[in-house]
């Protein structure tokens, strides 16, 4: 669908100042960077040559030179500085500057500076009705990980894995690093298993940054089980956290049949039992055989501990 | 689309900006390229061009400027409220901002982010930055939402859509995000409701004419979000095997018991929530007491195995 009038008219006011700040841009470039065609580009600043101060004499016209596909601006008028944010991007740069606090947790001098603009931006953001109350978990390790990822370099990480409820070590090579559900996550080639692994930022207890890695890992996802379940409705939340692995979903009375790719059965066999009654495995057999196994023994342990 | 529109729409926006004071309509009619036709074609022009630039986020002021007439009004847009005011930031404040927009690279708030960032980088030019090394945000969320929304919130429009299998109506008062999720916090049926936005099944639309609803002075969306949480904090004691419920071990404070038992005092706000933490360590965490809190952890398990 084409643009409003509006629309077209706010975006080649936004053109103006960033023109202006990037002299001798090219229409290509600009292009990309507003999301639209080269000829979209070309029709705004042909519109531009026309729009100015009441008057309308050359001194009051918005000036640029537009010449073998580059631009810059003489003379913006009043356009010389960028619109303010809307709501919209204040909330992404709120949310992003969060996330920039709790990776430079143990740096206080950007840590001090990060919040100081963060005052400044959103000193009458109260205004706007958003609250953002992601309790991200930060680590002290970000710098050396980011070190690792930058400098292909090994990691030697001491891991506390939820899933496993066991404290491991395991030498890496850090990929990349992504904020999910309010988490920070590292993707990894864990060298020991020569698979694919994601740890949680702040379940890592020690980092030591190690040797550059040589050899070129291909990276293969570790292996995957598909697992059927049945999940209530009031369980929403457990799919909804887990939409990243959710192979097929559809409903069913009361509740969900979802398929989902597993690659830790450890995980998938504590959360079905964290759940209960609300999550049934349908299939594989032998996951619903493990899961009865756990509350067998778990059973008799309240047998022992509370007899009546 | 309207090469004349345009350009009209754009001068008019530049006149009420460069204007020191409010220019009465008259005055726009007869200075701004673009007014044409009789007093009422450039009226009723005049009635949308406005209505247009508002809906799009541009604050046109009016006031009444002589008070003997006071049907006499003008127009202006603040500078303020139209610009980043200059060295607004410093350069390495362009930085953390051109970080902040940067770590939404791929997700679904990548149009936000994008054009928050063309407005950052029309601040002081090209920024380098060290990006390689920032996380990217991952986030499901359908970003058209979030901006309808926020239109509706603005200017007062009623929100519908299908919600747990029913289509509601609801007037916008608020958006929330917590542990990467969006809620918006709206009334319906004269009830103050959270409505968590992944679960919106339909498309999301603006139901009503603008200023459809006032919202309430007294509504203040952190006290909302504090009170539907529950405050009330309650005491568990547990048995953990030695060396297992590490998570736990990190949050409670625990006493030897034997070699292969230690105990815990734990406290909680959430039953189900509580339950579900001890039932992820299996066997090797018990609920000693309460003894209510026991027999639901039983009977739950009970069902389970029990089909």
């Amino acid at each position: 669908m084409a643009d409003t009038a509006a629309i077209r008219a706010l975006r080649t006011m936004d053109l103006i100042p960033f023109i202006l700040e990037n002299p001798g841009i090219s229409t290509h470039e600009l292009a990309l960077r507003f999301s639209v065609t080269q000829k979209q580009i070309e029709d705004d600043l042909s519109l531009v040559f026309l729009c100015g101060l009441p008057g309308y004499t050359p001194y009051e016209l918005i000036d640029l030179t537009f010449e073998d596909g580059v631009v810059s601006v003489i003379d913006p008028q009043v356009l010389d500085r960028p619109r303010k944010f809307s709501n919209s991007e204040l909330v992404v740069i709120k949310l992003g500057l969060q996330v920039l606090r709790e990776i430079n947790v143990d740096q206080p001098i950007k840590l001090a500076k990060i919040d100081k603009l963060f005052a400044k931006i959103f000193s009458d953001f109260d205004q706007i009705p958003f609250v953002s109350k992601n309790v991200m978990s930060s680590s002290p390790y970000y710098a050396d990980i980011s070190k690792a990822i930058y400098q292909r370099r090994r990691l030697k990480i001491q891991y506390q894995s939820i899933s496993k409820d066991a404290v491991t070590e395991r030498v890496i090579v850090p990929q990349g690093i992504t904020v999910l559900n309010g988490n920070l996550y590292l993707h990894s080639f864990d060298l020991s298993a020569r698979e694919e692994r994601t740890f949680r930022l702040d379940l890592i207890n020690k980092c030591e940054l190690s040797e550059k890695v040589l050899e070129e890992f291909s990276l293969q996802n570790s292996k995957e089980v598909l697992v059927e379940l049945w999940v209530d409705q009031e369980m929403l939340n457990f799919i909804e956290r887990n939409s990243s692995i959710v192979e097929e979903q559809s409903k069913v009375d009361n509740g969900f049949k979802v398929i989902l790719k597993v690659s830790n059965l450890e995980w998938i066999s504590r959360a079905v039992l964290s759940h209960a009654p609300y999550i049934k495995v349908i299939s594989p057999t032998s996951l619903s055989n493990e899961v009865n196994e756990r509350i067998k023994r778990l059973l008799e342990n309240y047998a022992f501990f509370a007899p009546n | 689309m309207s090469n004349q529109k345009t350009e009209r729409l754009i001068n008019l926006t530049l006149a009420l900006l460069a204007s020191k004071r409010y220019l009465t309509k008259i005055e726009i009619f007869n200075t701004v390229a673009g007014y044409q036709g009789s007093l009422e074609t450039m009226e009723r022009m005049f009635e949308r061009d406005k209505d247009e630039l508002r809906g799009l986020g541009i604050d046109i002021e009016v006031k009444g400027i002589d008070p003997l007439f006071e049907d006499e009004q003008g127009y202006l847009i603040q500078e303020d409220s139209f610009q980043i005011k200059p060295d607004a930031f410093s350069k390495e404040e362009v930085l953390y901002l051109t970080m902040a927009a940067n770590l939404w690279h791929g997700s679904a708030l990548h149009n936000q982010a994008k054009s928050a960032l063309l407005k950052i980088q029309s601040l002081n030019g090209p920024t380098e930055t060290d990006d390689v090394n920032l996380p990217v945000i991952k986030s499901t969320f359908d970003s058209d939402q979030l901006t309808v929304i926020f239109e509706a919130m603005r200017s007062h429009n009623i929100l519908e859509f299908t919600y747990k299998g029913e289509l509601r109506r609801v007037k916008p008062y608020g958006l929330y995000t917590r542990d990467g999720f969006w809620y918006l916090v709206g009334e319906e049926n004269d009830l103050l409701k959270n409505f968590k936005l992944i679960r919106i099944t339909k498309s999301l639309v603006i139901a009503s004419k603008s200023g459809a609803f006032a919202k309430p002075e007294s509504f203040d969306l952190n006290k909302f979000i504090q009170d539907s949480q529950s405050s009330e904090r309650y005491q568990a004691i547990l048995m953990v095997k030695k060396n297992q419920a590490l998570d736990l071990r990190k949050k409670f404070p625990v006493k030897d018991i034997d070699d292969e038992w230690d105990q815990m005092s734990c406290s909680y706000s959430y039953e189900e929530e509580f339950i579900q933490s001890v039932l992820w360590h299996g066997s090797n965490v018990v609920i000693l007491s309460p003894e209510n809190l026991q027999k639901k952890l039983i009977a739950k398990c009970r069902q389970l195995i029990n089909g």
